[in-house]
């Protein structure tokens, strides 16, 4: 566990204030609150389900996804949606 | 992050998410009861008219109600697409029998729900589920008590059946 302490994830969800998280998705980082992290949640989950990565993959394979109420617009290629889903999944496992 | 999250919500994020699948299946069967009503509008088939409207209604109803719910509990309710909903019928009985499929359909995710909320102590969750349970049991004992008459008067005009269903 010590040396994770030097390593920077490219994707990282971290808790600002009390209703107010930080999304970090390589250099960018963005503010969201409660509600666009649920919403942001539902997206990933809608978009990393099988048939919607079967057909990312045959067609763009990347996406472009609206972040907190559309302030934000992010590419991301499959590996980076796959660590979105799971950092997510990660930060609503600690209910 | 440990509390993080349940500070902002009191429903757990599993259970919003089966929740949230149980409206667009609550919405669907509305949509679905709304084709069967304007089936037998069509053909004067009052009674079953009324019942499928009433249903429509109704499965409407619970869908809210979770809607609600979820929203309530801190989650995030989403609003469902409805996929293809089915506007052809061969006869009145197949639409009642239809109508039990899909009623049974719905307890089943219901249990699937409560199974979910049960399995992670979202105990709120659970309470809240169980007025569903019951509800399920009198829905699907009310289009069973209708399939039964198609039973009785199987070979009797169609309109005849209709004046002679149930009306509540």
């Amino acid at each position: 566990m010590e040396i994770l302490h030097d390593v920077t994830f490219n994707i990282q969800i971290t808790k600002h204030t009390f209703c107010n998280y930080q999304l970090k998705i390589d250099d960018k980082v963005m503010s969201l609150t409660f509600p666009q992290l649920l919403q942001l949640r539902n997206k990933v989950q809608a978009l990393t389900s099988l048939d919607s990565l079967e057909n990312i993959i045959q067609n763009e394979n990347f996406v472009l996804l609206f972040i907190a109420d559309r302030k934000h617009l992010v590419f991301l290629d499959i590996p980076k949606l796959i660590d979105l889903k799971e950092e997510l999944g990660y930060c609503f496992s600690e209910f | 992050m440990k509390t993080a999250i349940r500070r902002q919500m009191t429903i757990h994020p599993e259970v919003m998410d089966v929740l949230n699948d149980q409206i667009a299946l609550e919405m669907h069967a509305s949509a679905s009861y709304l084709a069967m009503a304007s089936w037998c509008d069509q053909r004067e088939l009052l009674n079953s008219k009324a019942f499928f409207y009433k249903q429509a209604e109704e499965e409407r109803e619970h869908g809210m109600k979770i809607f609600n719910f979820i929203n309530d509990a801190g989650g995030a309710a989403i609003s469902p697409a409805i996929p293809v909903v089915n506007n052809d019928f061969e006869s009145l009985k197949a639409i009642y029998e239809t109508s039990l499929d899909q009623e049974i359909g719905v307890t089943q995710s219901i249990y699937k729900c409560f199974s979910k909320a049960r399995s992670v102590n979202d105990f709120a969750s659970e309470v809240f589920l169980q007025w569903f349970v019951n509800e399920q049991v009198e829905e699907e004992d009310t289009v069973r008590s209708i399939l039964d008459v198609f039973e009785l008067m199987g070979d009797m005009p169609l309109k005849m059946i209709d004046e002679r269903l149930p009306t509540e």
